[in-house]
């Protein structure tokens, strides 16, 4: 997309001056578990790099970087919203509508390969008491200048210990009528797996932690 | 159950993939390339680096509602000529939310521009505008902007996806002109449902680079900026 009028590429390398480029990442990104026995105790704690965010974190960022709509006089939405994303190109039934999102984190004890397409968790634990199932609370956020934390918790009820094996951040994407009707759409931001499950004891609960820094 | 021991508790082997901050996994990268040409529309330098800053209003609309509805607070965004508004979003009639296409009331949000300067802001993230914008025109001084343009999707690559935003301005002056920062100006509108409140933002600076070293944009010539923003890079 860039100056494909130029000069081949082999004269325009020669014109890169500086060339900051990476090795060095622009933006780090990692992920913390903790996880308690029943007592409170931690018994287990991890940190790793988290190596995998999607294509619908890009479309999703885009919102605050080009705004929805695909130009100054447009009523369709940007192609990244549209195309990547799979939001509607224009609401045609409603007299006004606006845009608004929720972020929450999820666990599965499955693994799969990573694309940047990947729209959900191989095998997402259910939120329940039920066997197999951890109880999810809210998710919270914070910021800081240069970053997000994303903070999910969830506890287990069972009898059982359940093993986590992989972690998604998710969307909800909701989209509000002047009927006062919501549409919704559900996203998956990011993908990664555990180097070794995650074992959640019966009666215990595990924070997951997702920070995204923006600063290289 | 209380989560009240601390971390002497601990016991249990750090896993090898714990994170290093010297050795990690790249997982997002923001980068900006520049094209110089001279008046015959030859390349004549190309200036890339590492974009870094995205600013307040960047980071206070890319907030989701969690964070919104748990602390029950509204985020000021404020535009490049000073003027706020207040931005607290939530699923409700009341609440005003960023505009979402539709077919009968738009008030368009939608980039504005790739805006060039002579100045530099020293700490980015609380920029509102450049430090000294370069104006859109032929007089003294002045760059004459172009339209920016946005892939149109995510291009997805192997796991490696980006999207890019584009501008090109050219030189219509009898001087050289020297660019020293580059920001990204996106126009916000909001909107609640009930349509009792639809504040204007205005047009605000959501991304900012102060360049590693000046670009010289020559009489009759032209520089495109190009901002790459890509995942698992």
């Amino acid at each position: 997309m860039v100056a494909s009028d130029a000069v081949n590429e082999e004269d325009i390398d020669k014109l890169i001056i500086p060339d900051d480029l990476p090795e060095e990442p622009t933006f780090k990104a990692y992920i913390e578990a903790t996880v308690y026995d029943k007592e409170g105790h931690i018994i287990d704690y991890r940190r790793q790099p988290m190596k995998s965010l999607t294509q619908y974190f890009l479309a999703l960022m885009s919102i605050p970087l080009i705004g929805t709509y695909s130009s100054s006089s447009s009523s369709s939405s940007t192609g990244l919203l549209a195309n990547t994303l799979g939001l509607p190109s224009e609401i045609s039934t409603e007299y006004v509508a606006n845009i608004t999102w929720a972020w929450s984190i999820q666990v599965g004890s499955g693994s799969q390969s990573f694309s940047p397409t990947l729209t959900g968790l191989a095998a997402p634990i259910a939120n329940g008491t039920g066997s197999g199932q951890l109880s999810y609370s809210t998710t919270s956020v914070s910021y800081t200048a240069s970053s997000i934390s994303i903070l999910g918790t969830v506890g287990n009820s069972t009898s059982s210990a359940v093993n986590v094996t992989e972690i998604g951040l998710t969307c909800t994407v909701y989209i509000q009528y002047s009927t006062s009707g919501t549409s919704t759409y559900t996203c998956l931001l990011s993908y990664d797996t555990f180097s070794t499950a995650i074992s959640i004891p019966a009666g215990g609960m595990a924070t997951f932690q997702i920070v995204i820094s923006f600063t290289g | 159950m209380m989560v009240g021991k601390d971390v002497s508790d601990i016991s249990f082997k750090v896993p090898e993939d714990t994170y290093d901050t010297g050795k990690h996994t790249p997982t997002f990268s923001a980068y900006l390339t520049a094209i110089v040409r001279d008046s015959t529309g030859r390349v004549i330098h190309v200036h890339r680096q590492r974009s870094r800053s995205p600013t307040a209003n960047f980071m206070y609309i890319l907030l989701p509602l969690n964070w919104y509805t748990s602390t029950g607070q509204a985020l000021t965004l404020t535009n490049a000529t000073g003027g706020t508004c207040s931005y607290q979003p939530n699923v409700n009639s009341n609440a005003a939310c960023i505009f979402y296409p539709n077919s009968h009331y738009n008030i368009q949000n939608y980039v504005v521009m790739i805006q060039v300067g002579s100045g530099t802001n020293s700490n980015p993230f609380s920029a509102h505008s450049l430090a000294a914008p370069i104006a859109n025109g032929s007089g003294t001084g002045q760059l004459v902007y172009g339209t920016p343009s946005v892939s149109n999707t995510a291009i997805v690559s192997g796991s490696s996806a980006y999207f890019v935003i584009e501008q090109t301005l050219s030189n219509q002056t009898g001087s050289t002109i020297d660019v020293t920062e580059v920001g990204v100006i996106t126009y916000i509108a909001l909107v609640n449902t009930a349509l009792s409140s639809i504040p204007g933002c205005g047009n605000l600076l959501v991304w900012y680079d102060a360049l590693s070293s000046a670009i010289s944009v020559p009489a009759g010539g032209g520089l495109t900026i190009a901002y790459t923003f890509t995942v698992n890079p």
